[in-house]
């Protein structure tokens, strides 16, 4: 009597530790830990700054970061701080592709398109000297348009910074509970598309014998 | 365990899927009617596995399971880490569609690797030598899959024992933990359907 006690209590910890466990696994998945490197980049003035991280707040430190042009053709390249983070100035102001290689076959990218630089481009490429406000007629309807878009960049940069910040932390939210529980929900039904053509077949091959051996009982 | 998309080479990726191609024909073809749910449960369990992130270590880990596929499933683990990694590729762009052949063999090859070591053993009637051999597939799984992961960046300019040391110190607590989780289902295995662990190994 005592030995089956025993088991029978053995078999429900082990059932009730198994149980918990594949409870948990979804739990625990929703804190968004993922397994794949990120990146992110954003312009800040005349700075570009680049963020890599694994799923959640994991760091991709000393990571490297290389920067390409729309060509192709790569511009520089540099390793991120132990916050995850490097930062630089472009020399042009296009389309940059960045790529974070985070080591152990972790890899991605993240594009920046030409636009992120704003009115930047504008004010950088035509510094039109006679445009330049003179001190004896300042007044507001004279304002230079350069340094006006300048200044409003500039607050602009510092406005949004929090929201950049947001759409970066959005980002980086890992799989969702749906996400997970529809993955299960198609191996399930592909194994259970796999199960019917499989009886189906078995099925068939079953009736196909039946009418080869009614065949050989007629022709006996 | 995942490589992303863009990081090896071709000759690589087309040696992992053709592998991978050849594994996964071996495992359909061995795969009975009756084990299709089975596969399916251990499919599923594989694919949220990759979720459970362990903290530890320089890079971002998670369970694998594969040492426990291999166990249960025999060759019927290669197509059901297929589906597993396809699916995390597509939902949680975990690697991608290039690297899924060399994904899969990373993962799916230890997992037969240790079925042929550890699975034979485990109809032991001693239920501790059972659970031993249980933790050593779980643990050596993980183990020969971040050497394979090593082995498959040769080419990409880290050079391997570099790659091999930092891999296996990272994959360590894996390595422990799949270990343990490896014994806990085979002993509840055992007590609940003692019959499924013996079918891998009347077919094997």
């Amino acid at each position: 009597m005592r030995p089956g006690k025993k088991e029978s209590l053995l078999r429900k910890t082990t059932i009730a530790i198994f149980i918990a466990f594949t409870l948990t696994v979804p739990l625990m998945a929703n804190r968004a830990l993922a397994h794949k490197v990120n990146v992110f980049a954003w312009v800040e003035g005349d700075t570009v700054f680049v963020e890599g991280y694994y799923g959640g707040k994991k760091k991709a430190q000393n990571s490297l970061v290389e920067v390409f042009d729309e060509a192709g053709v790569k511009l520089l390249e540099g390793r991120t701080n132990e916050k995850g983070e490097f930062s630089f100035e472009p020399t042009e102001k296009t389309e940059l592709r960045i790529v974070l290689t985070a080591g152990m076959g972790h890899k991605n990218d993240f594009v920046l398109p030409a636009s992120a630089f704003g009115g930047a481009i504008l004010s950088q490429s035509s510094p039109s000297p006679e445009l330049q406000p003179s001190k004896t007629d300042f007044t507001a309807a004279t304002i230079d348009p350069h340094q006006l878009e300048e200044m409003i960049d500039k607050a602009l940069d510092q406005k949004l910074a929090p929201v950049i910040k947001l759409i970066s932390d959005t980002r980086r939210g890992g799989p969702k509970l749906t996400e997970i529980i529809g993955g299960i929900g198609y191996i399930f039904g592909l194994f259970g598309v796999a199960l019917y053509f499989s009886n189906r077949k078995k099925k068939e091959r079953g009736q196909r014998s039946e009418v080869r051996g009614q065949q050989n009982a007629d022709s006996k | 365990m995942h490589i992303s998309e863009g990081v090896l080479s071709a000759p690589v990726l087309i040696t992992g899927a053709a592998l991978t191609v050849a594994g996964v024909a071996v495992g359909l073809k061995k795969m009975d009617n009756e084990r299709i749910p089975q596969v399916a449960v251990l499919t599923s369990a594989f694919f949220v596995a990759s979720l459970i992130r362990i903290p530890l270590g320089p890079s971002a880990v998670h369970l694998v399971l594969n040492g426990l596929l291999g166990l249960v499933l025999g060759w019927s683990a290669f197509p059901a880490i297929l589906v597993g990694v396809a699916l995390q590729g597509l939902i949680f762009q975990f690697g991608g569609l290039t690297t899924l052949g060399i994904n899969t063999f990373i993962m799916a090859a230890p997992a037969i690797l240790c079925y042929y070591i550890f699975a034979r053993g485990i109809s032991h009637r001693n239920s501790g030598v059972a659970m031993a051999l249980a933790f050593g597939c779980g643990f050596v799984a993980i183990l020969t899959s971040a050497l394979l992961l090593a082995a498959s960046l040769i080419f990409t300019g880290e050079s391997f024992l570099e790659a091999a040391k930092l891999l296996v110190v990272a994959h360590l607590p894996v390595m422990v933990l799949e270990g343990l989780v490896a014994a806990f289902c085979l002993a509840f295995l055992m007590k609940v359907k003692p019959e499924l662990l013996g079918a891998t190994h009347a077919t094997g």
